[in-house]
């Protein structure tokens, strides 16, 4: 099957994953669908636990190494012109292939994310190489490239540096060095922000976004910050408790959020949208409580406990995903009445 | 699990074992010398005609009673020497600090083995010379300890209180190391048990004709290679059991008060 | 860098004057009359009065701790009355038998635990790694005499698949190194070669037990570290291959804070080759020491305590440095 432009660039289609911990079966990812388009911004919001990081960990088929398992569910890969990758039921060996080239990762910790005892240019020059065959020395030449690309100032010389020679800011820079050294038709952000200090925070968006439009790949941005959402996103998930909740447009969602989660999360930022002060830190402070028990998650709506919209018919059975809008669902049977 | 088995095992046979095997270890009988391990003599017997069970008991009780007696005083003199030197810094922590150093830069065998010499060999000095080397491990596990508890808050707060030092390692300082020295000292009794061995093989630990382990090896020698094979090999074993059980509970302690820790070892 | 050197080598020569007084103190100044100790149990009185002369213990103290500094570093340690040579030429004719053993041991032991640990660790199967646990707790636990005796018993007196304990074997024609494999080796004498290994194989590896066992633990304990690192997910999302990921990226890693352990390792090869060489009648100074203990002439190991001393805080300085060169996150600092 060919791919035309229409179709999107990746479709998660009825996600499960879950991990065997000491304390029973966490199903961290429970159902989740959504879509990217190509060139597009996907942000995935919620809070830490909510199963955001290991939705983009399974479509890197990278669950395993912590002990999980993908259960159900869809997740294929269109690029334009080829035929449509299955991601699920990839052998390994193909599947290396993806990662790092047709889909590239970058990670919440600059700090631990590079290897020590190799240098910055060593480790572009190795993902260079493994995807494309290219020699050595225009391995590097292509690595001082990406350097020069990310806005690392005489990368000539810094290609030799080691990572402890670098700022949290630089070493991000780096990773995204490495992530776009192969052209990655989608981008996965996992947190490439939280650690860094507010004003690199913004340089890293702005190093992102640009980046986004000279290559023109599309974007998995993951946070808990509603805030960084506004500034790059084209569409908004809001996920809680393994669950998607809310999905839509950016605009819909933060003018019109139809999910008493996402209105909380609204809540919690200061200045909602502002680009003048997106990154301020303030975390989920009014919505009381705290997310559910991962073993033991409640039988109707996984919100109901928090919620101050909650009726006793949230209880007895888990709400479906209502249409709310155009391409905006949110999983609330009381959606009508919430607003911000 | 197999540590506790394997240490119990010796342990009853150090307590036990004389007065479920009454037999002279001394006991001379030319007539009956180098017999093979049998239902009279487990063991066998060695080349003047004494039981080897019986030694081996005698070899356990010498072996166990030193190394309980090292690590007891190591953990005190040591420990003593490390909460002082914490608590009181300057120039007493400098001087004993360097003194660790010395000691350290001394291969441990071959520190006991200097000390034996000095002393004159004998089992009096063959433990002096393992308590010595054993006492900078502790100095410096409790040393770090009080540095890094002093600079936590709650004690912090209590020396301003006005809490005396004694008071401080009493209510703070003590229940919060307990288990790291009980950890340190479970490898230890384990290095004195070898250490002590390898003296007496060498000739500077417990004098003949007591029988200890290390020194029945170095006896047993002579005979390995014309087929009486179990002289020299029950002792070895039992040095060998007791050593490796009482490093497998410290790692199983280890791993239940210090999980983070699987990095840092002793020797 | 250079002041890292230097306040290394700084504060190494202090631990050695330190050790030195140590040495001095436990040996000397202890209630044995020490001329006693040095000239031996057989010596008159007129020996006796001699050494003490000689020794200088007539004089105070200090005066005496100085001298003995002084002549340590000047290589006079001292006469051996059994042997009736000077202790440094004992120690250097048997240096090369003791650094072969040695070397070998320490090859058998690194070799061995980078092999098995890596591949256990790359494996990640849970029941071999249990196995390895219990493997080097039991290498750590076994005493090395004891284990020697094992192995004569076993594969020379048993199955003689091994020399006896007759030492190196046959020295080769011409002395260039003084260990014998590498001397044949320059003959081009590949059959004494493995004659003088064959001769090796048995102490070596009774010697290698404990620093393999040690080694196995830091190396598991630091591996297992490394592969939970964030960077180790990073690779993996690269597409870099399992393989490629644990020899080039986590071995390095997990290997370099393995390389402080070389002090250690050391200190676990000079006590234990007093214990070993002896039991294979080895021509080395650990059968050197003992035979001093059991004679009652202690100049020579006396001379090998301070020396081994040295060595220890000479090879932990080397260590440091090297640590420093290599590690990419010290270099800098």
């Amino acid at each position: 099957m060919t791919t035309t432009s229409a179709t999107p660039l990746l479709e998660v289609e009825g996600l499960k994953t879950s991990f065997k911990t000491s304390r029973g079966i966490v199903k961290s990812v429970d159902d989740v669908s959504f879509v990217i388009p190509a060139g597009t911004t996907l942000g995935v919001v919620g809070e830490s636990g909510s199963g955001k990081s290991v939705t983009s960990l399974s479509i890197m088929r990278l669950v395993a190494r912590g002990g999980g398992s993908i259960d159900d569910g869809v997740i294929r890969l269109n690029k334009p012109g080829q035929p449509a990758i299955d991601i699920r039921n990839l052998d390994e060996k193909s599947m290396r292939r993806v990662r790092g080239n047709d889909i590239a990762m970058i990670f919440q910790e600059p700090m631990t994310s590079l290897d020590p005892v190799w240098s910055i240019g060593d480790q572009i020059i190795e993902a260079v190489r493994l995807h494309q065959k290219v020699s050595r020395a225009e391995a590097r030449e292509k690595a001082i490239e990406m350097l020069r690309l990310v806005g690392i100032p005489a990368p000539e010389s810094r290609v030799d540096d080691f990572p402890h020679q670098l700022s949290g800011g630089m070493r991000q820079r780096v990773m995204i060095a490495i992530a776009l050294s192969c052209r990655p038709a989608l981008l996965i952000a996992d947190e490439p922000t939280t650690a860094l200090d507010v004003t690199i925070q913004a340089q890293i968006l702005n190093l992102i976004r640009r980046l986004q439009k000279e290559i023109g790949m599309s974007v998995l941005f993951i946070t808990h910050n509603l805030g960084v959402v506004a500034e790059i996103a084209d569409r908004v998930a809001v996920m809680y408790a393994g669950q998607v909740v809310e999905e839509g447009p950016v605009r819909a969602i933060f003018s019109a959020p139809r999910h008493p989660y996402t209105v909380g999360l609204l809540k919690s930022i200061p200045t909602p949208g502002s680009s003048s002060n997106p990154m301020a830190s303030r975390k989920l402070d009014t919505i009381g409580g705290a997310p559910p028990d991962p073993v033991a998650l409640p039988h109707g709506c996984r919100f109901a406990p928090r919620c101050p919209l909650a009726i006793d018919e949230c209880q007895k059975a888990p709400p479906p995903l209502f249409p709310v809008g155009e391409n905006h669902g949110a999983r609330c049977i009381r959606w009508p009445e919430v607003s911000k | 699990m197999v540590g506790v088995v394997m240490f119990a095992i010796i342990i009853f046979i150090a307590v036990f074992g004389r007065l479920l095997w009454p037999v002279d270890p001394l006991r001379v009988d030319i007539l009956g010398s180098l017999l093979p391990p049998s239902l009279e003599h487990p063991m066998g017997t060695d080349d003047v005609g004494r039981d080897v069970f019986a030694r081996f008991i005698q070899g356990a009780q010498v072996s166990i009673g030193v190394a309980i007696g090292v690590t007891i005083a190591g953990t005190l003199i040591g420990g003593t020497l490390g909460l002082l030197a914490g608590l009181v810094g300057g120039w007493f922590d400098t001087i004993v600090s360097r003194t660790m150093d010395a000691i350290l830069a001394f291969p441990p065998l071959i520190l006991a083995m200097a000390v034996a010499i000095g002393l004159g060999p004998g089992i009096v000095s063959a433990a002096l010379g393992v308590i010595l080397a054993a006492i900078p491990w502790y100095f410096r596990l409790l040393r770090s300890e009080v540095l890094r508890l002093r600079t936590l808050m709650y004690v912090e707060s209590a020396q301003a209180l006005g809490a005396s030092s004694f008071r401080l390692i009493r209510l703070h300082i003590l229940p919060q190391t307990t288990s790291t020295i009980f950890i340190q000292a479970s490898s230890v009794f384990s290095f004195s048990i070898l250490t002590l061995a390898a003296l007496g093989f060498v000739g500077l630990g417990i004098q003949p004709p007591t029988p200890e382990w290390g020194t029945m090896i170095t006896e047993g020698l002579a005979y390995a290679l014309t087929g009486q094979w179990w002289l020299g090999f029950f002792p070895g074993l039992g040095i060998f059991m007791l050593a490796v059980s009482a490093n497998l509970i410290a790692d199983r302690l280890r791993d239940i008060y210090d999980p983070k820790s699987g990095a840092r070892l002793s020797l | 860098m250079i002041n890292f050197l230097l306040a290394r080598i700084g504060s190494a020569i202090i631990t050695i004057f330190g050790a030195s007084i140590l040495a001095f103190v436990i040996l000397r100044a202890v209630p044995t009359n020490p001329a006693r100790l040095i000239a031996g149990p057989f010596a008159n009185d007129e020996v006796i009065a001699q050494v003490t002369s000689q020794l200088g213990l007539d004089k105070p103290l200090f005066v005496q701790y100085f001298d003995y500094i002084v002549s340590f570093f000047a290589g006079d340690w001292g006469f051996s009355y059994s042997a009736g040579q000077p202790v440094l030429s004992q120690i250097v004719q048997r240096l090369p038998a003791s650094a072969e053993l040695a070397l070998y041991a320490f090859l058998f032991a690194f070799i061995g635990a980078v092999f098995v640990t890596v591949l256990v660790s790359f494996l990640a199967s849970k029941w071999l790694d249990r196995l390895l646990r219990l493997l080097s707790f039991i290498s750590v636990g076994v005493p090395p005499f004891w284990l020697a005796l094992l192995f004569l018993m076993v594969f020379f007196e048993q199955l003689g698949w091994f020399p006896g304990p007759v030492g190196r074997g046959p020295a080769p024609g011409s002395v260039h190194t003084g260990l014998f494999t590498i001397d044949y080796l320059i003959a081009g004498n590949f059959s004494g070669f493995a004659t003088a290994l064959h001769h090796l194989a048995l102490p070596a590896l009774a010697l290698a037990l404990g620093p393999f066992g040690y080694l196995v633990r830091l190396l598991r304990a630091n591996l297992l570290d490394i592969v939970n690192e964030p960077f180790v997910t990073v690779l993996h999302a690269k597409g870099v291959a399992p393989v490629s990921t644990h020899f080039q990226h986590i071995l390095p890693n997990a290997f370099l804070p393995t390389l402080t352990a070389g002090g250690l390792i050391l200190a676990q090869l000079l006590g234990g080759s007093v214990l070993v060489e002896r039991i294979f009648v080895w021509p080395g100074i650990g059968t050197l020491v003992i035979d001093g203990i059991l004679r009652q002439d202690y100049a020579v190991v006396q001379a090998f305590i301070m020396l081994s001393a040295i060595i220890y805080i000479g090879v932990n300085l080397l260590v440091d440095i090297l640590y420093g060169y290599v590690d990419p996150r010290v270099r800098r600092s």
